[in-house]
């Protein structure tokens, strides 16, 4: 009884009054303006995260309670941000987009292979509607976060649709800045990658905040389709202010025969940061690979919830998280492996590991497996320590300074997950990320 | 009419393919008889059906140990009954030590109510042991987990000499040792030989054969025996191949 | 692979629980619950006034807590509490002799063999009937000594001031529905005091015995072991099979003065139409130890998670948990540590055997909070699937604060395969004893923790299930 009140009084008083309004909105298909008023009900209709919920089991709810979202609304100066993000252009990218709170404000998509497509999402519905609708927010959120995906699906209009045909190949990532900004102001960046049989892509998408101390949020969803033999990479690199900023980001993964994919979320900034991703191997030979590498300090929160879901035989997958915390640091990270029914010889894996710096961090694991078919090896491991006064000792005694060895094996801490993707100078441009905030925090 | 591992006419499929096509082949007890073949034959095949894995479908055929309906019995029953099989891969069991597994083994050998004796188990374990030169610290570890190939051998050498089979058949057991190994092995089985018990010897190359010596050795082809004849056929198939064989097969 | 006394057992004891008494009850609470279930408690009691407010207040907060299905099993909403009875006694007082216990209730523990293993190698032992002990007794040595061993409604009444200090201290009444039920209705139990110093060197037993159909029994164990006090405590449990469900729902609350040790071993053996939900905890003063040797086979569904909170410096406490889930069963067990004081250390290895159509899932809780020091947890689950219709569930939750602990958790899941079983069954073995020699192989490490008695009766219990479960 008491939970159906609860629930009725949050529906009086949603996060927003209304879904945003678009300038080019009449161009679009009746199936997406169905699609974002059905969303809009279900966000209305779903009750907000709390207490008893299995997937929010440690969250500090008081973080992810919302009232008067607004709409981001066009930045003064764009060109100020172009320039920005110049400077942090990874050199050698196929494509490079800028968006601001929620416009595209700046492209270069010379790099790119042909048969390629590789739109913001507006243009995309208009253009390739077909091939959009077959792919649009087609997976269940089952981890937690399904009111802001539904919140998501009745605004996304910003970011990328990537569509790979079939052989189409490329090393170089395409690259996508995000910015936001303005008080209580909020983005519903979308990204859409859909390799077919056999082709290659991978995609950086960077999130910022245009100003430190403002309140935004940022509602982002990720679906990533890997067909036959297709090779994907995805990462995400959040680094907004860690004053106001909120961040939540839903991804998911579908793997077909022989597919292999990549996706990482590296998170440095925010005050609050929700991951979710849901990754599904749907036929043999698929395997999936998940990163994540977070260096969280001050009142920093970090809640991720993963699944590596089976569902045919001769499926793989590995999962590494890795945390390093300071100050009042939080972290949760909770991740189940699903072995269906009949996914059998499925090999599995997960680690977290919780590298804590200060005697006020808290980090919780819950790693998770749920076993339901033959010959599977899987396991899943989760350790919580500190550097061992051994190591800084070994360190220093090549001369190194105690501070300086902390940071260099902190570093390297979380650089094993990154070093598992693939692009020699993106993993080189996420380690001096996390370089940079190592050395503002010490 | 003498004890002997009786095969006729045996028939055996898996999966819908037929691999074993009417084999008929008898081992007198006493006798060392040898099976060699090109790959795909269906040797381990004859192998497994002996044993009764239940993958196996035999829809034709009869298998008559010592006139008893082989085919009839469950797998462990025909074990009991006397039938080993030394497998081209044993298995391995994690947690289950060797002493454990072949006390256990013993033990089901026994009417019901009488116990092993431990001390006489381990006297004549360790007495194999040695002369199979196995460390004795192999009683304690798990079953055939993380063995070497030829350690996992020689374990099923030593599980043969510990039951005592009337007919033991040994699967590819020369595969994966060395020249020292081999011979272990080989005088392992030989110390086994006699009037009491039949061996088929299962091989791809002659060389097992030049240490375990065969009354008899047949070729096998396609699901069949299509030659048999003295020892000297190993060193006649060793030097023309398979393909003699066949070819010989073809022209009659 | 059992020895052949083991196999006679086996044939014996095949339906060792499996058999029951024709009902003949001097009390019987009746079905469902409500106040007059609990003053008719109460009364044939003749309970303190205390003790009477205590268990309608839980009553209260019984019924108003939600089931836990948000993340247990939705099998709990199968439990009709208004089909229940709460209360069934003979009007028996326990006595120290066998002699002494009616014809029926004393047969019934003599099939189980009780009263010879007390001969053998116990020092007290406490049969409990339904709701009521019908037989306690503890060597005169240890009484000597200062020793108490008696049943939950004795201890309250004779020794107010030893055991009302600690009663529902560690488990609070509120701690979940199934505690609050138990504190509305328990009846039978143990209740322990070790005077410090004192080493029981032989275990002390509980046997709890259902053996009526639609029944609940809520036994109610408290052992208080003083400084550096030791003791081994062991239950065990049986019921027969009925069509219809039974609830067992026991709270166990332990208390580890300074420098004291507690060691308490579950050999449970439900039949599959028991509901096993117990709540266990410990409290461990300084440089105290708590140990939990859990062994759940049977019983339609268990959910129990023995804690400890290392409350003093230097406290340990530790779980091994073996569960067996065969057809139908579904053993949701796992362990809780909460680490409350600087140089605490914690240990959970849980291994879970899952057959058939079993299930097996392992729920954990770490706790390591704030301002503490050079605390430590080692958590190892391992689970072994047998056949391709079993199921396995991990859920472990670690929490760490801060920089001078060192946690690690470590997860795996293997399987007896249909080759591993044929290679056993060519060297002889029937399928039931390969599957057996797999299951005691996987368990053997945790086994030899146990003292011996036990391990025999474990790997006993073992084999009947694996005969058992060979269709």
């Amino acid at each position: 009884m008491p939970t159906e009140e609860l629930m009725a009084q949050e529906t009086v008083a949603p996060w927003m009054a209304a879904p945003p309004v678009y300038d080019n909105e009449s161009n679009l298909p009746d199936w997406y303006q169905k699609f974002r008023e059905e969303s809009w009900k279900r966000f209305v209709n779903t009750a907000d995260p709390k207490r008893t919920d299995e997937n929010w089991r440690f969250a500090d709810l008081k973080k992810s309670k919302f009232s008067e979202l607004l709409p981001a609304a066009q930045v003064e100066d764009e060109a100020a941000l172009i320039d920005r993000s110049e400077k942090s252009r990874l050199t050698d990218c196929a494509a490079h987009y800028v968006f601001a709170n929620n416009r595209l404000i700046d492209s270069d998509a010379n790099g790119l292979p042909e048969g390629a497509i590789c739109l913001p999402f507006g243009e995309a519905i208009e253009k390739h509607g077909d091939l959009v609708r077959e792919h649009f927010m087609k997976e269940d959120r089952s981890l937690g976060g399904d009111k802001f995906a539904a919140l998501h699906g009745s605004a996304a209009l910003s970011g990328l649709f990537v569509y790979f045909p079939k052989g189409v190949v490329c090393e170089k990532p395409i690259q996508v800045h995000h910015y936001v900004g303005g008080n209580q102001q909020v983005i519903f960046p979308h990204t859409l990658v859909v390799a077919e049989d056999n082709a290659q892509v991978s995609v950086i998408d960077m999130f910022e905040t245009i100003a430190e101390e403002e309140q935004t949020l940022v509602i982002g969803v990720v679906d990533l389709v890997a067909k036959n033999g297709a090779n994907l990479q995805y990462v995400a690199l959040q680094d907004e202010s860690d004053h106001g900023a909120r961040h939540v980001q839903i991804n998911s993964t579908r793997a077909g025969r022989d597919a292999r994919t990549k996706s990482a979320f590296i998170n440095l900034g925010a005050s609050w940061i929700r991951n979710e991703s849901i990754n599904r191997m749907l036929e043999e030979g698929a395997d999936c690979q998940i990163f994540s590498a977070n260096l969280a300090n001050g009142v920093q929160e970090y809640d991720q919830r993963t699944l590596q879901t089976h569902e045919a035989q001769h499926t793989t997958s590995d999962l590494l998280f890795k945390n390093a915390l300071y100050d009042e640091a939080r972290t949760i990270f909770s991740g189940l492996i699903q072995v269906q029914p009949g996914a059998h010889h499925t090999d599995s894996f997960q680690t977290c590991r919780n590298m804590l710096g200060s005697d006020k961090a808290e980090a919780n694991a819950m790693p998770g497996l749920e076993i339901d078919a033959d010959q599977v090896k899987c396991s899943h491991g989760s350790t919580s320590g500190q550097i061992s006064d051994e190591e800084i000792f070994y360190l220093q005694a090549r001369g190194i300074p105690a501070e300086q060895a902390r940071q260099m094996i902190s570093l390297g801490f979380l650089n094993e997950s990154i070093s598992r993707l693939g692009g020699e100078e993106l993993k080189e441009f996420l380690f001096r990320r996390v370089e940079k905030k190592f050395a503002n925090l010490l | 009419m003498s004890d002997s591992l009786k095969i006729e006419n045996l028939h055996a499929s898996v999966e819908g393919n037929e691999i074993l096509k009417g084999l008929t082949l008898e081992i007198p007890k006493g006798e060392v008889h040898a099976i060699m073949g090109p790959n795909g034959s269906g040797k381990s095949t004859l192998s497994k059906v002996l044993a009764g894995n239940e993958e196996y479908d035999v829809s034709e055929g009869t298998v008559k140990m010592d006139g008893v309906d082989l085919l009839d019995l469950e797998v462990d029953e025909r074990s009991r009954e006397g039938f080993f099989l030394a497998f081209q891969y044993p298995h391995e069991i994690p947690g289950v030590s060797n002493a454990n597994f072949l006390r256990a083994a013993l033990q089901a050998r026994l009417p019901k109510g009488e116990e092993i004796d431990a001390v006489a188990f381990y006297k004549t374990m360790y007495e194999k042991m040695d002369a199979l030169q196995m460390d004795r610290k192999f009683t304690g570890r798990s079953v055939n987990d993380g063995f070497s190939g030829g350690e996992k051998k020689r374990n099923e050498i030593l599980q043969m000499m510990m039951l005592e089979p009337k007919y033991a058949v040994l699967d590819e057991t020369d595969s994966g040792l060395d020249i020292d190994a081999l011979k272990i092995v080989a005088e392992g089985v030989n110390r086994m030989r006699g009037p009491e018990r039949g061996f088929l010897v299962i091989t791809h190359y002659q060389r097992l054969l030049d240490y375990i010596v065969p009354d008899v050795v047949h070729v096998m082809v396609d699901g069949q025996i299509v030659k048999s004849g003295g020892k000297e056929l190993a060193h006649e198939l060793e030097e023309k191949g398979y393909d003699w064989v066949t070819e010989e097969l073809a022209v009659a | 692979m059992p020895d052949s006394a083991t196999l006679e057992a086996v044939n014996i004891d095949q339906d060792e629980g499996n058999f029951s008494y024709p009902e003949e009850y001097a009390h019987d609470a009746g079905y469902g619950l409500n106040e007059d279930t609990i003053d008719f408690i109460s009364n044939v009691k003749g309970e303190a006034d205390w003790i009477r407010e205590f268990r309608k207040k839980a009553l209260k907060i019984f019924e108003s807590k939600p089931m836990p299905t948000h993340w247990a099993s939705e099998d709990l909403e199968n439990i009709k509490f208004d089909d229940i009875r709460y209360y069934l006694a003979k009007g028996q007082r326990p006595t120290r002799s066998w002699d002494e216990v009616p014809d029926d209730v004393k047969q019934t523990f003599e099939r189980l063999g009780i009263p010879e293993k007390e001969r053998k190698y116990l020092a007290g032992v406490e049969a409990q009937f339904d709701s009521e002990a019908a037989y306690s007794n503890v060597k005169e040595e240890l009484e000597k000594q200062g020793v108490i061993f008696v049943n939950s409604t004795e201890g309250l009444r004779e020794y107010p001031d030893v055991f009302r200090k600690w009663f529902g201290k560690v488990i609070p009444t509120g701690d979940n529905k199934f505690s609050a039920l138990n504190s509305a209705v328990f009846s039978g139990g143990s209740f322990i005091y070790v005077p410090p110093g004192v080493k029981v060197a032989h275990p002390l037993q509980a046997y709890f015995r259902i053996n009526a159909e639609n029944f609940g029994q809520f036994e109610r164990t408290l052992i208080v072991v003083d400084e550096g006090a030791e003791v081994t405590y062991m239950e065990g449990c049986t019921a027969p099979k009925f069509e219809t469900a039974t609830l067992h729902s026991a709270v166990v609350e332990l208390v580890a003065m300074k420098d004291a040790k507690i060691q308490y071993i579950t050999v449970q053996n439900w039949s599959n139409n028991v509901f096993n939900l117990v709540t266990k905890r410990g409290m461990a003063h300084e440089n105290a130890e708590i140990r939990w040797i859990d062994c759940n086979i049977g019983s339609r569904l268990t959910m129990k998670y023995p804690g400890v909170i290392m409350k003093g410096r230097k406290a340990r406490g530790e779980v091994i948990s073996i569960a067996l889930a065969n057809d139908g069963q579904h053993q949701d067990t796992g362990a809780k540590m909460i680490h409350a004081a600087d140089e605490t250390t914690s240990n959970i290895v849980a291994k879970s055997i899952s057959v058939g159509e079993g299930r097996s899932t392992y729920r954990g809780q770490v706790h390591i909070p704030k301002n503490l020091k050079g605390c430590k947890n080692n958590t190892e689950c391992d689970a072994l699937l047998i056949n391709s219709n079993s199921r396995t569930d991990t859920y472990p939750a670690i929490t760490v604060r801060g920089n001078q602990h060192a946690t690690q958790h470590e997860a795996s899941v293997s399987q007896v395969s249909e080759d591993q079983i044929f290679y056993m069954q060519q060297r002889g073995l029937s399928e039931g004893e390969a599957m057996s020699l797999s299951v005691n192989g996987f368990v053997n490490d945790l086994v030899r923790e146990f003292p011996m008695e036990y391990s025999v009766e474990l790997k006993r219990l073992i084999d009947m299930e694996m005969e058992g479960s060979v269709g």
